[in-house]
């Protein structure tokens, strides 16, 4: 404040000086640009940075504000980040030379490009172009750390003259008259630096463009230890995926070698024992055959539980075993009081000892829930009867819903399970193709059969579990 | 001419009648063994002279057995024979006196057993 007589106070004269110091370092503020705009650039990119995961989307983003005519209006921006004991360029965005920037100037005006309005939808093959276009800058901004960029603390402007030889060498790199230099500090030591300069309008940087740049650049700083520690984590996360899949994967090559090779070796070792003696004793010879017969009948089911295997594996499902009567019993026990309301009798057969078959239970319990809601459906105007029946089927096992309701209509017979048709049977008509889509999801097949007269029955294949 | 006994060692049954005709009919003894316990019985009465050994033993390991027996007797020769190619780079494989990969031709496996008969004891 300043004393209404006499000269001016020691607290005003300190501002003064303060002031003063301020001009000769970090260079004039002509005229400021209005905070209201600098607010706005800081919540628009801020609201980015949040959202943004690579680090690289997250420097393009900063520097697009550094450079863009409605953000900060640097001509050009880069920035560097420490490596050991170098500032090492790492992402730049502007154009690269004068001509380029009288061009791509000329074309947003033309268009009327606002560069700011890239910064919601970031995209990512751009932001690659820009780095790899700026690749040869960036390698020549590298320089090693000098003892005096210690000593930064805020934002200034470096010029040929500069008493730090880091700032001196991106001078000269750049072939910059005024170069904005804004460091970021961790431990003493510069984590990194925005540099960025206006080389061909050679507007002057006012004192707020130097600030706001400041606060962008500490944003960044931010975002990129978010992101890059995000990274991190998603390459530990990726090794440790790899290194699963990898044991995974050699321990499904120990399972095929004893599983399918060893069977294979031994019908053709049996072969040709066979056709380099032949046994005299038919008997003899019958059980060989035997044997090679049951590798191969081995190797044959192997291969179709692999394949199997592999085809749910590409849709997500992973088969594993489920006891099949129990599930089955209890989502039958489920309907039963809606079946009692309707006159509806239900009927669970399964054997008393434990049944394995490879499923996903989610996917087997809403087959069978679709099936039996079929059933009723075929029941609701006559009630009858919905036989639920679990039976051993060689390397199958069998779950049939029956029922002595209405015949499928006609339309519905060729494919019951192909969808889109509706009737009183399967409601919307989704309802049975979803039971196919489950079912072959699961390596398991569903067929549908009249040939009980008077009795509709769909019946699910499950592959039984060995 | 003493006839060299070997014993097999598969949790395969097939592979066991295998080896009994075939190496049989090439002059020797063969006995066999499906589990781990049946072969260490066996060995430990004496009177063998070489082992072939299958690695995956249902869920016992022949590696075990083979570090058992060469503990026991290292002179007494053992052949890997197993489905499994890689687990040479197991470094309990490598006291076998020789690893092969199953295959229906056994004449790697007879070549192997000729071997290794060749230069024991």
């Amino acid at each position: 404040m300043s004393s209404s007589r006499g000269g001016p106070g020691p607290r005003e004269r300190a501002l003064r000086s303060e002031r003063t110091r301020h001009l000769r370092e970090r260079g004039p503020a002509l005229r400021t640009i209005r905070p209201r705009r600098v607010l706005d650039l800081l919540r628009r990119v801020s609201e980015v940075l949040e959202t943004v995961v690579d680090p690289e989307v997250a420097a393009w983003s900063v520097l697009l504000a550094y450079t863009a005519g409605e953000g900060l209006g640097f001509n050009r921006a880069f920035l560097l980040l420490a490596d050991g004991d170098h500032l090492r360029g790492w992402f730049g965005v502007g154009p690269r030379t004068r001509d380029e920037a009288r061009q791509v100037w000329a074309e947003m005006r033309m268009h009327g490009v606002l560069p700011l309005d890239r910064l919601a939808q970031p995209d990512t093959r751009v932001v690659e172009t820009e780095q790899r276009r700026h690749a040869a800058t960036l390698a020549s901004l590298s320089h090693a750390v000098e003892r005096g960029c210690g000593a930064w603390r805020r934002a200034f402007i470096g010029r040929s003259s500069h008493p730090n030889p880091c700032v001196r060498h991106w001078v000269t790199a750049l072939e910059s008259r005024e170069l904005v230099v804004v460091p970021l500090m961790a431990s003493g030591r510069p984590w990194g630096v925005v540099l960025a300069d206006n080389f061909v309008t050679h507007a002057p940087v006012y004192h707020a463009t130097l600030e706001a740049a400041e606060t962008l650049a500490h944003y960044l700083r931010a975002a990129l230890e978010r992101t890059q520690l995000l990274r991190r984590v998603q390459e530990e996360k990726r090794k440790r995926l790899t290194a699963e899949h990898a044991t995974a994967i050699l321990e499904t090559a120990r399972a095929l070698a004893h599983d399918l090779k060893n069977p294979l070796a031994l019908a053709g070792g049996v072969a040709r024992e066979l056709m380099a003696a032949a046994p005299e004793n038919r008997d003899t010879l019958l059980r060989q055959l035997g044997i090679a017969a049951a590798a191969i009948s081995r190797a044959e089911q192997r291969v179709g539980e692999l394949v199997d295997g592999l085809a749910s594996r590409a849709d997500g499902i992973v088969p594993e075993p489920v006891e099949v009567g129990g599930l089955v019993d209890r989502v039958v026990g489920a309907f039963r009081p809606l079946a009692g309301s309707r006159g509806v009798r239900m009927l669970c057969y399964h054997p008393a000892r434990p049944l394995m078959a490879g499923a996903v239970v989610r996917s087997l319990e809403r087959c069978l829930e679709n099936l039996v809601v079929n059933a009723l459906e075929a029941l609701r105007e006559s009630g009858g009867e919905v036989h639920a029946a679990v039976h051993e089927d060689g390397d199958w096992v069998r779950i049939e819903v029956a029922d002595n309701g209405q015949p499928l209509p006609p339309a519905l017979r060729t494919d019951p399970f192909a969808g889109g048709i509706t009737t009183r049977r399967g409601g919307s008509g989704l309802g049975l193709a979803s039971v196919r889509t489950l079912a072959e999801a699961m390596g398991a097949r569903v067929e549908y059969d009249e040939r009980e007269p008077g009795w509709v029955r769909f019946t699910l294949f499950l592959r039984r579990w060995s | 001419m003493n006839v060299s006994r070997l014993l097999f060692v598969d949790d395969e049954e097939g592979f066991l009648e295998l080896y009994r005709a075939a190496f049989g009919r090439d002059g020797y003894a063969v006995e066999t063994a499906a589990t781990i316990e049946g072969a260490r019985e066996r060995v430990a009465q004496g009177g063998i002279d070489l082992v072939v050994l299958d690695i995956r033993l249902g869920e016992a390991s022949g590696l075990a057995l083979l570090r058992e027996l060469k503990a026991r007797d290292s002179r007494l020769p053992v052949v890997l024979a197993t489905a499994y190619a890689r687990y040479q780079d197991d470094f309990s494989s490598w006291l076998a006196d020789a690893y092969i990969v199953k295959s229906s031709d056994l004449n790697e496996l007879k070549q192997a057993v000729r071997r290794c008969l060749g230069t024991a004891r």
